[in-house]
């Protein structure tokens, strides 16, 4: 996939063969529901749409609509809650550490050690296997030890000419959000218990260090400063 | 739990949808057909109880306790309740999941997860409803595939593409 030689959507670029962004399934949305408008997800599934039964991994948590809208689409889904995998990972740590005997090798490692030690267990597929990942703003709330790992793994995970998308928020978020596709441009903002505070603000020269391994990148800055980052492998 | 919503009747007929029906179910089933299907006996394995085996038979299944092994119950229902925990790959017509399950799942008409699920592990079906709430770590593929063929041909090109989400086989270097 060639992010610069594609043809905007919508523009006269359909003779290249690439599938044109169809609209999703219909989601029932509340009125209070708390919707965004996303350019990244836009620009994301026109990035993926060259790939007709491609492999998409939800690194949020599994919902209906964002299931359906993918598999409708002829998209396989995978999903891996990854921050309430790594919630539940910690706290299995600490249970360990508590309940080791006196005197036996109890000394706290580092994040990085726990990164290493997670990704024994997380993210265990195949390299290559994903043509998109969908990454939300899960970064933001991993010691800034863990992130780069993390981002080693996914970028493994991900075939090359993929595209991944993530959120970076621009001050420390004062709510927890999950994010679940409505339709080809709009996300639902979903406010749920705190799984974990946020960790850090990334600067934009530290987002571009994370997805180092990648061939280029975009970014969007929403009215609440939200950055959309699509970054091409 | 397993909420219903008005746009979907829980009526026999929504599980006989055309192929040119959604792929994916947008809502839940009728909660009271997955507890007292129409037709067949429903075995139960009650909360308590712990099996070890493998399971095949026409027989519609309600578990509540815990299972181990291989559930293959291709023109039959599955039902995991809210204190069930199955270790098991599960193939069945329908597979409906509030508790806890561990292994591939494959339905021949459609799956269902809950909001109290815990499900690890990969999910083939024609169709899928999720309710908010439920945990689902491992891979969605929906095939448009008749329940006859799907008894008739287990093993077609799409199985060989499933990804096991849980095998250790990633290389870090």
């Amino acid at each position: 996939m060639n992010w610069m030689a594609k043809n905007r959507p919508g523009a006269a670029g359909a003779a290249t063969g690439a599938a044109p962004i169809k609209p999703g399934p219909a989601v029932s949305i509340g009125p209070s529901a708390n919707l965004r408008i996303s350019n990244g997800l836009k620009e994301f599934l026109w990035l993926i749409s060259d790939v007709p039964h491609g492999r998409i991994l939800d690194l949020g948590p599994v919902w209906q609509s964002t299931v359906s809208f993918f598999v409708e689409k002829g998209y396989r889904v995978s999903t891996e809650d990854l921050l309430r995998v790594w919630k539940d990972f910690l706290t299995d740590e600490e249970e360990g550490f508590r309940a080791a005997p006196v005197g036996a090798d109890t000394q706290r490692v580092s994040p990085a050690v726990l990164a290493d030690k997670f990704l024994e267990t997380a993210l265990q597929y195949p390299e290559r296997s994903f043509h998109g990942v969908l990454a939300w703003d899960l970064l933001d709330y991993f010691d800034p030890e863990v992130a780069p790992r993390l981002m080693e793994r996914l970028s493994l995970l991900l075939h090359p000419g993929g595209a991944m998308l993530a959120l970076f928020h621009s001050r420390p978020t004062e709510r927890f959000h999950r994010y679940r596709v409505v339709d080809s441009q709009t996300l639902e903002l979903i406010a749920a218990p705190t799984l974990a505070v946020h960790s850090h603000v990334f600067q934009n020269r530290e987002i571009l260090g994370l997805f180092g391994e990648f061939r280029s990148s975009k970014t969007f800055v929403g009215r609440d400063q939200v950055r959309e980052g699509l970054f091409l492998k | 739990m397993w909420s219903k919503t008005p746009e979907v009747k829980p009526s026999s007929q929504s599980y006989n949808q055309p192929a040119s029906a959604p792929l994916v179910s947008p809502s839940a089933p009728a909660r009271e057909s997955a507890a007292t299907p129409a037709g067949g006996a429903t075995s139960k394995i009650s909360s308590g109880l712990k099996i070890n085996g493998e399971f095949s038979g026409n027989s519609d299944l309600y578990i509540d306790g815990e299972v181990l092994g291989k559930i293959r119950l291709g023109n039959a229902r599955v039902t995991v309740g809210p204190n069930g925990k199955v270790q098991a790959d599960i193939e069945a017509r329908e597979i409906f999941v509030d508790g806890t399950v561990q292994g591939n799942l494959k339905a021949g008409e459609r799956a269902h997860f809950g909001a109290t699920s815990r499900v690890t592990g990969s999910v083939l079906t024609p169709r899928i409803g999720i309710d908010d709430g439920a945990r689902l770590r491992g891979k969605v593929e929906t095939v448009r595939t008749s329940p006859a063929r799907e008894s008739a041909a287990p093993a077609n090109e799409q199985d060989s593409e499933v990804l096991q989400p849980v095998a250790a086989s990633v290389k870090v270097e």
